[in-house]
């Protein structure tokens, strides 16, 4: 009954940690606009955590930078487990009009698992929202995954 | 049987079950009022129950350069103070211990806590905390002037000639006169009083020291899985301690002559109090600078809680 | 045969310290052996004392050589031994006999330890022969005796910076209390003829006259000097943070509370002044400022040693504010507060001489990260800082506890707004002292380890085992406190306000009476907040269910992969992405927030510490002045 409780609430619960690795700022204000009144995404649980060790969602929006590439990665791994990892906007999935670029190693799936992808340049808010949603599924079957 | 009576007092009612459960229920409660106050539909009542088990099935971590016994014994030993305070304080009439000066006890139980917040944070090993630690305890330092203020004026207004440190002598001292708050004197007091609660625990205006937009949540940036969903808990029963406080000092002599319905008008006073003093001000204001908190408390509301001590001395 | 024990242990001391000297200087094992000898015989002497005093209510006297009074003078040197002594007797063999335990270890590093453990023992003599000697003029030549072992000792370390400063400071402060302390014994024995304080007391019931009234004022200066309250504290600082810290133990464990003592025992027994309500007041507000001033000065500090020595002036503000109370309840609070300020203050500084032993430094702003690499030494500290902020359920919040209850009780009873000031101002600097060590704990224990203490190990047993004792009577005497004060605080604080059995035990039955004393009846003071086995119990289940919980979750921590590689990122500290850096909230920089807006009152402060020893002089003399004047107005 608890173990169950606890998967039930992995899919309510999910906090968001949103690392920016060279996003022109769109994406994260898009990301921000989810959280206002107009579409609340509170009412499903969803907040924004402020550091890594509290996330279950991590959420990626830019086309990975050299510069950003090894924090990225270090601060993936400082997630405690289960979690996910979605990618916001065009520019982590493919590099967008960064691609071909010297100082951007897009895409984001060559360095970690990518759960969820969130495609538009910028994507909508009730784009996100739905992407965001997902991953909270994902989450929960990852957790009983976990305690099979 | 007296063992198995306290047993019951201290694991489930007022203790720690039930401090727990409800205390989750008012975090619940502030969540949704500040969201419907922002005109946002808000999360469910239920949420910081999901929040608290879903905390519960994660990974915990424990950093290398953390010490874990107090890494991991801080929580608890929050846990059991807050539950430890919820005896001490008299649910609508049914106090389930009650000593002498038991308000001398309440006040310094109330700050382990903050304390255990700060070893949990300091021992963490982590920098953002260090500055964490540091906001707490100045806050602390800044709440205490005012709430030692309110806790005397009451205690005189309560007692009279005679000293009445006890919760259980100001909650009869209300049935018998009626409630603390409609004493003008008091008043000043019961304002400082409101604003003692939402800095005790750390509520928006007055979180600064788990900002988590400028240091990373302070000192639980290190924390993560059941460690932090004991301290997710803990803040929500402190919720509920100190609106319970607030209720019992200044609101306790409704006495309707069945436990039951007193427990209930309790309650619902608890979230009236919650309403007023943590959401609003929540959903209204920014974050202060600790400094600029520091000076609000032992300026403004002290010196609202010394002017009701001193009319209280003056025989008002 | 009961009557020998306490001449024959303080004898005892005095005998060892010269034996030291005479076969143990080039001998360290004989050195040792003599000092843990002569030490452990005085704790078991005076231990043996508690059943006839503590329980069956006797008062132990003797006279040296058999001087009996003649025709009702006494003239011989008496020892008296109550409940009020032998409460203070038995701190004072703990603290030594601890602090001599711990260091065999500690100071084994030093050079000349010949000399070291003569002053030791000379010091324990003086301060054990202080509290039962019924002789004011013997007790002078304790006070002469304590104040030089104390200036060698504090200056025993004279090739650091600042050891000699600090001993000159403390020879020129606490000469002028000795002379004030002599001056007064002078005049007092001018007037009364005799040197006994039982007879003493018994004289001054038919009142008070100009020169008795002086020489008052000039004895409470002089203990005032020797228990460091605010504006005579300027030597202790210097001295506790630079003398070997089983030596600052002794100062704080003991000689500030030979100065407590004194008070209690000028003012209750051989004055009887506090049915005064001014006198209580004058006594209460010297408490209270001192202990305002000692903890806000010690949030400043950025030494660990010295930071303590602070908090050891603002706890004696307690004690002096308690007992200055003038009711049972106070004294009971204030008596307690100071046995458990000898424990955990002792305790304190034993672990910052463990942190000063194995890391070489007390700077709060170069250490951190040590609870990793001396765990039991960081246990003990939260312990002592815990019980010395006043958290249940440790020993610190009981006594404390009562001294709330007595302020406000003693505000609420004559209605004086000052006592409630009072109490405010001791809750606050309860919560200042939680704030000062929540720096320390951070700045030593907590946060990260600095790579040049990479190498630090925990200390050796012989400095912990003191350690280990004094937390556990830290809590014990917390959880147990009814049976403290049924054995220790109850029986002491009848013998201070009962003062007809102490001159008659002396000077023979019935003096008293003729004299014209009086015993007031106390009734033993209750107290209980909770019942506290069945509420260990259940702290106990909850913090093991608790604790299941936690445990039950899944977790994980950070495992060295090879020696040389670095930790898996996973486990590292979060540093918004970056590699893990060194990175310290060191002790100075906590607190900025209540510093700026303290700010003011910090330049005031620091200007009036300013170092300089005639300024500190001068202090001492207006101090001194000003005791005067007020005992000339109140007494009259």
């Amino acid at each position: 009954m608890f173990n169950k409780l606890i998967n039930d609430s992995a899919s309510k619960s999910p906090w968001l940690y949103h690392i920016n690795s060279g996003s022109c700022n769109g994406c994260d204000i898009e990301l921000v606009a989810c959280l206002t009144p107009r579409y609340d995404a509170e009412r499903f649980g969803f907040k924004l955590a402020g550091t890594p060790r509290h996330a279950d969602i991590v959420v990626v929006s830019g086309p990975v930078t050299s510069q950003s590439k090894e924090r990225l990665i270090r601060t993936l791994a400082q997630v405690p487990e289960p979690k996910c990892v979605v990618s916001l906007g065009s520019c982590p999935k493919s590099g967008n009009v960064f691609k071909g670029s010297y100082s951007v190693e897009a895409p984001l799936d060559d360095y970690c698992h990518v759960d969820v992808s969130v495609a538009g340049c910028t994507p909508k808010p009730e784009a996100i929202m739905e992407g965001l949603y997902k991953a909270a599924l994902i989450l929960k079957e990852k957790r009983e995954a976990m305690h099979k | 049987m007296i063992i198995l009576r306290s047993l019951f007092y201290i694991l489930i009612f007022p203790g720690a079950l039930f401090t727990a459960c409800f205390g989750l229920f008012l975090a619940g409660v502030d969540r949704k009022v500040v969201a419907r106050m922002q005109h946002r539909i808000g999360p469910p009542l239920r949420q910081p129950m999901y929040d608290f088990f879903k905390l519960l099935g994660k990974e915990t971590i424990i950093p290398h350069a953390a010490n874990k016994i107090a890494f991991l014994g801080a929580p608890i030993i929050g846990f059991v103070s807050l539950a430890l305070i919820m005896l001490f304080i008299p649910v609508g009439g049914l106090t389930a211990f009650s000593g002498n000066a038991d308000m001398i006890v309440i006040l310094y139980l109330i700050t382990i806590p903050g304390v255990a917040l700060i070893v949990g944070g300091s021992s963490s090993g982590s920098p953002y905390a260090g500055i964490g630690i540091s906001r707490e305890m100045v806050t602390m330092m800044a709440y205490e002037l005012p709430f030692v203020l309110v806790l005397l004026a009451v205690a005189r207004k309560a007692g009279g000639s005679e000293l009445a440190f006890s919760m259980e002598q100001v909650a009869n001292w209300q049935a018998a006169n009626g409630n603390m708050l409609f004493q003008w004197s008091m008043i000043p007091a019961a304002i400082a009083m409101l604003l003692v609660v939402p800095a005790e625990v750390g509520t928006q205006p007055f979180d600064v020291a788990e900002a988590e937009t400028e240091i990373c949540e302070g000192p639980l940036i290190e924390y993560s899985g059941s460690a932090l969903g004991m301290f997710k808990l803990n803040s929500a029963m402190k919720m509920f301690v100190m609106s319970g406080l607030f209720v019992s000092l200044f609101l306790g002599g409704i006495r309707t002559g069945f436990v039951v319905c007193d427990v209930i008008v309790f309650i619902l006073l608890c979230i009236v109090v919650t309403i007023l003093c943590m959401s609003t001000i929540h959903a209204v204001t920014a974050r202060l600078k600790i400094e600029h908190l520091f000076k609000f408390y032992w300026t403004f509301v002290a010196g609202m809680a010394l002017c009701s001590l001193i009319l209280v001395w003056c025989g008002l | 045969m009961i009557q020998h024990f306490p001449v024959l242990a303080v004898m005892l001391l005095f005998l060892g310290a010269f034996c030291v000297e005479i076969f143990g200087s080039n001998n360290a094992g004989i050195r040792n052996t003599i000092a843990m000898l002569a030490a452990t015989i005085a704790l078991v002497l005076i231990y043996a004392l508690i059943k006839p005093v503590m329980i069956d209510g006797e008062i132990i006297s003797y006279w040296m050589g058999n001087w009996a009074p003649v025709s009702g003078y006494a003239i011989g040197i008496g020892y008296e031994v109550d409940a009020l002594s032998l409460f203070f007797a038995l701190l004072v063999v703990t603290t030594f006999w601890l602090s001599g335990v711990y260091s065999m270890s500690y100071m084994a590093k030093d050079h000349h330890l010949g000399h070291y453990y003569t002053l030791y023992l000379m010091l324990s003599g003086s301060v054990l022969g202080l509290v039962m000697t019924g002789d004011i003029f013997n007790m002078f030549v304790m006070i002469e005796i304590m104040t030089f072992a104390s200036v060698a000792l504090t200056a025993f370390r004279n090739e650091n910076e600042g050891t000699l400063e600090a001993g000159f400071k403390y020879l020129v402060i606490g000469s002028m209390g000795s002379s004030f302390t002599l001056t007064g014994i002078a005049l007092i024995y001018g007037q009364c003829h005799t040197l006994n304080m039982a007879q003493i007391s018994a004289q001054l019931c038919t009142g008070m006259t100009p020169t008795t009234i002086m020489a008052f004022a000039l004895i409470v200066a002089g203990f005032g000097v020797k228990s460091y309250i605010v504006p005579f504290h300027t030597p202790a600082a210097d001295a506790y943070m630079v003398a070997p810290t089983s030596v600052s133990m002794i100062f704080s464990g003991m000689v500030n509370k030979a100065g407590v003592y004194g008070m209690i025992r000028v003012l209750y027994i051989i004055f009887r002044a506090m049915d005064k309500s001014s006198v209580q007041m004058l006594v209460v507000i010297f408490g209270a400022v001192t202990m305002f001033i000692g903890v806000t000065m010690a949030l400043a500090q950025h030494d660990f040693k010295r930071l303590l020595a602070f908090h050891s002036i603002s706890q004696i503000g307690y004690v002096i504010t308690a007992i200055g109370l003038g009711t049972a309840l106070g004294i009971t609070g204030g008596l307690f507060h100071a046995m458990n300020h000898t424990l955990f203050k002792g305790l304190l500084f034993l672990t910052a001489g463990a942190v000063l032993y194995a890391t070489g430094t007390t700077n709060l702003d170069k250490l951190g990260g040590l609870s990793k690499k001396m765990p039991k030494t960081c246990i003990c500290f939260l312990i002592g800082a815990f019980s010395i902020s006043g958290l249940p359920p440790f020993n610190g919040f009981v006594s404390k506890w009562l001294v709330y209850q007595a302020t406000y009780t003693k505000a609420v009873e004559t209605g004086n707004f000052v006592y409630a000031i009072v109490t405010v101002v001791a809750l606050i600097v309860s919560v200042m002292t939680l704030a000062s060590f929540i720096k320390v704990t951070q700045a030593v224990f907590f946060g990260q380890l600095p790579a040049e203490l990479k190498k630090t190990q925990e200390v050796p047993a012989s400095m912990l085992v003191p350690m280990y004792l004094m937390s556990a009577l830290c809590v014990l005497c917390g959880i147990f406190y009814p049976i403290v004060n049924k054995y220790l605080l109850h029986p002491a604080t009848e013998a201070t306000l009962n003062v007809t059995n102490y001159i008659d035990k002396m000077m023979g039955d019935g003096y008293a009476a003729m004299m014209g004393a009086q015993n007031i009846e106390v009734a033993p003071v209750q107290f209980s907040y909770w019942n506290p086995i069945v509420w260990l119990i259940l702290f106990v289940i909850i913090f093991v269910a608790a604790f299941l919980v936690i445990t039950g979750s899944k977790s994980s921590r950070g495992q060295v992969l090879n020696p040389g590689v670095k930790y898996d990122p996973k486990y590292a500290t979060f540093f918004s992405g970056e590699e893990e850096l060194f990175s310290q909230v060191g002790g100075s920089d906590l607190f900025w927030g209540f510093k700026t807006d303290w700010k003011g009152y910090y330049k005031v402060l620091e200007g009036l510490h300013s170092g300089i020893v005639t300024d500190y002089a001068g202090w001492t003399v207006m101090a001194t002045a000003i005791i005067t004047v007020c005992m000339f107005i109140f007494m009259r």
